[in-house]
């Protein structure tokens, strides 16, 4: 995680925020060690929760905006201007970046049916390496976002439902060095996540938003 | 050997008796106490006049009356945990936002304060 810290202070030299989400072990000071803010909350909220945390004290402090990455060393810092260069090239709101050679069978099968299901053209829904301009800070700081788990599906509809304009952008990712997906950790977790997931589009589904976001280009990453 | 009537009776006085105790104790608050209320006034009722039911199931045409008080009972229960659910929905988005809001203010009360955080401080003294 010291790695990662390092490479986003040196790539584009920002203030880097770390969200210990309650953790037993010295997130909090390996990441100052490493030259980060931490927020160390009392309790664990999991993943949405924490990087919820990290949004709101952006919008407490005035941020244009903010950009999460997994600190477990699958997103490469160095890839972080590319996010910058779609959003100066397509004015969006929120941009992501995927990897989508990296995607298993599984999750290639998982993303169609949420692409029919939610109306949202994406190639990748669980991706964490993100940018939130100031409008979609605004409202994913908001109360309607808190009762979300993961920063997935319920975090775009929410911001598709807002106007915000979604795009992605391909990127280079690594294996995981450390940790593992929360979503696709196991069968029945996977299942469990996927009926949540749809309970979640069928509440939220208006027929009048079916706008398809697409990839930007399709250089191989 | 007792009858129906008296059965009914002792249940339904028993139930409102035992509300209306947690109810006097404050362990039921506000809204709660209210609902919980009206249910001892129901059971007690019923209870003590069983012929209630008879009466309504005629007059809601319900051919066998004794499954009405059962109906409406579950149709009730199944309120009342949904009820419980949205409550607990609200509390969750509540805390959830609290604890966020604390770590923020705790990493700001350090900032401003010039102390180091919690669990880098054991290894030196206050102050």
């Amino acid at each position: 995680m010291a790695r990662v810290v390092a490479g986003v202070r040196a790539t584009l030299g920002c203030q880097v925020l770390v969200v210990d989400d309650a953790s037993g072990d010295a997130t909090g000071a390996v990441a100052r060690h490493a030259g980060a803010l931490t927020l160390r909350l009392p309790l664990a909220l999991g993943a949405w929760g924490a990087t919820q945390t990290g949004i709101r004290y952006a919008q407490r402090n005035g941020f244009a905006g903010v950009i999460t990455l997994d600190a477990d060393g699958q997103h490469v810092p160095e890839s972080l201007p590319a996010l910058f260069d779609a959003q100066g090239a397509t004015g969006a709101n929120v941009v992501i970046g995927t990897c989508t050679r990296r995607l298993s069978r599984a999750k290639r099968v998982a993303w169609w049916y949420l692409r029919t299901l939610t109306g949202l053209g994406l190639g990748d829904f669980t991706s964490g390496l993100r940018l939130y301009d100031r409008a979609a800070v605004n409202i994913l700081a908001g109360p309607a976002a808190s009762l979300l788990d993961y920063q997935d599906v319920g975090v775009l509809m929410l911001l598709a439902k807002n106007e915000m304009v979604i795009r992605e952008t391909p990127v280079e990712m690594l294996p995981r060095r450390e940790g593992h997906s929360r979503v696709f950790a196991s069968w029945p977790v996977v299942a469990l996540y996927m009926m949540h997931t749809t309970v979640l589009c069928l509440a939220q589904i208006h027929p009048g938003r079916r706008r398809a976001p697409s990839l930007i280009g399709d250089a191989p990453c | 050997m007792l009858t129906g009537q008296i059965t009914s009776a002792v249940l339904g006085v028993g139930l409102a008796g035992a509300i209306l105790f947690l109810v006097r104790r404050d362990h039921l608050h506000g809204p709660y106490a209210v609902w919980w209320f009206a249910v001892a006034a129901a059971t007690f009722v019923l209870g003590v006049f069983p012929g209630v039911v008879v009466w309504l199931g005629r007059e809601t045409g319900i051919g066998y009356a004794p499954v009405l008080p059962i109906i409406i009972g579950l149709s009730l229960v199944l309120i009342r945990l949904l009820k419980l659910d949205i409550d607990r929905s609200k509390h969750e988005r509540k805390m959830r936002r609290l604890t966020q809001k604390l770590a923020i203010l705790e990493q700001e009360l350090e900032r401003l304060g010039g102390r180091r955080s919690t669990d880098d401080v054991s290894d030196e003294p206050m102050g």
